[in-house]
């Protein structure tokens, strides 16, 4: 057997198992703590903004869950830090934001109302305006929303942001 | 047994039992989409496959940045599933051949990760797709050493040319 090509095939042994091990580790942290991202759904919120006009942007992106389904968003809440609820938008409010109202970083897969929730496609970023019609005033606030699962937390990641209004 | 020579033994002899299914998992990629379900390719319908390139963003492993780049310019993505649908029929054809196996084994390893590091994350029951990209690329590697030698097109070639493709004194092992 040709010596060089002997030492061709045990580098792409190496490659392929390298790939194959590396990857489990890096997509579910397989050799750590084991984790599917793609079983339930999860929201970031992070550059969410509150004005004491009481305008809420809220910036959601869907960063978890399954790719052909869902989520869905049933509940957005302000909440006082002390956890009481200062107003929130329930399922019927969320399940009519006019396309107007929100703005898709990515043209396929937009955010959208379907008349019973607030829909948030896997990996699609949006800024949904809402609006409390209430002055809000200053202080720091947790904006938190739900999914229709009733989950508000998923892969150790709560569905909300530290807001504060000036 | 010489990697260059055209012997054919037990081991090459079995090799068609993986090979055609191999090449099948990319060549009816292209079917899905070309002739079963055109609808994947319009980039206005519902069932658009560009949108798949979202869903990988997320946890995606390198190419986030790539693929957020991708999917913000429409007329780039779908150029780039034209070409990609393409490369999956012809070297999935190849495959299922046995037309120059060595190279098409290359070329499938490569669209299997291409798609894996964006895709291997997904899967809801199972690890799907990282099951696919690992065993996919991991069977289309051991093609480019192996070719195919026999129940392929490359059996014919290989009998006049066992080396491969020659340019100058240098012989390329496409089959």
């Amino acid at each position: 057997m040709d010596r060089r090509y002997t030492a061709a095939v045990l580098v792409f042994v190496v490659i392929a198992t390298g790939l194959t091990l590396s990857s489990y580790q890096v997509f579910f942290g397989g050799f750590t703590q084991l984790t599917n991202y793609s079983k339930t759904p999860g929201y970031d919120l992070s550059g969410t903004q509150l004005f004491s006009n009481g305008t809420l942007d809220l910036q959601i992106s869907r960063v978890d869950g399954p790719d052909t389904y869902g989520g869905f968003i049933v509940l957005v809440q302000i909440l006082y830090p002390n956890g009481t609820v200062l107003y929130q938008w329930n399922a019927s409010q969320l399940g009519h934001v006019p396309q107007s109202a929100i703005r898709n970083e990515f043209p396929l897969h937009p955010v959208h109302s379907d008349g019973f929730a607030l829909v948030v496609p896997l990996g699609q970023n949006a800024t949904v305006v809402l609006q409390a019609h209430r002055y809000i005033s200053p202080g720091t606030y947790i904006v938190r929303v739900y999914d229709v699962d009733g989950q508000y937390a998923a892969y150790g990641r709560k569905f909300q942001a530290t807001v504060a209004v000036g | 047994m010489d990697r260059s020579e055209g012997s054919i033994d037990g081991t090459q002899m079995a090799l068609p039992i993986l090979r055609i299914t191999l090449g099948w998992m990319f060549f009816s990629a292209f079917l899905r989409r070309v002739v079963n379900v055109p609808a994947k390719m319009n980039p206005s319908s519902s069932a658009y496959v560009g949108g798949k390139l979202l869903t990988f963003i997320p946890h995606a492993w390198l190419i986030s940045g790539v693929l957020e780049y991708t999917v913000e310019h429409p007329a780039l993505l779908y150029e780039f599933l034209v070409a990609w649908t393409a490369l999956e029929a012809i070297f999935g054809l190849f495959m299922i051949l046995g037309f120059m196996s060595r190279l098409s084994g290359l070329a499938l390893a490569l669209l299997v990760w291409g798609i894996g590091l964006g895709a291997g994350w997904i899967g809801t029951t199972c690890l799907d797709e990282w099951q696919i990209a690992a065993v996919e690329g991991a069977a289309a590697l051991m093609f480019m050493f192996t070719g195919s030698r026999w129940l392929s097109l490359d059996q014919l070639i290989a009998k006049k040319y066992p080396q491969g493709l020659r340019i100058g004194r240098w012989h390329i092992p496409l089959w």
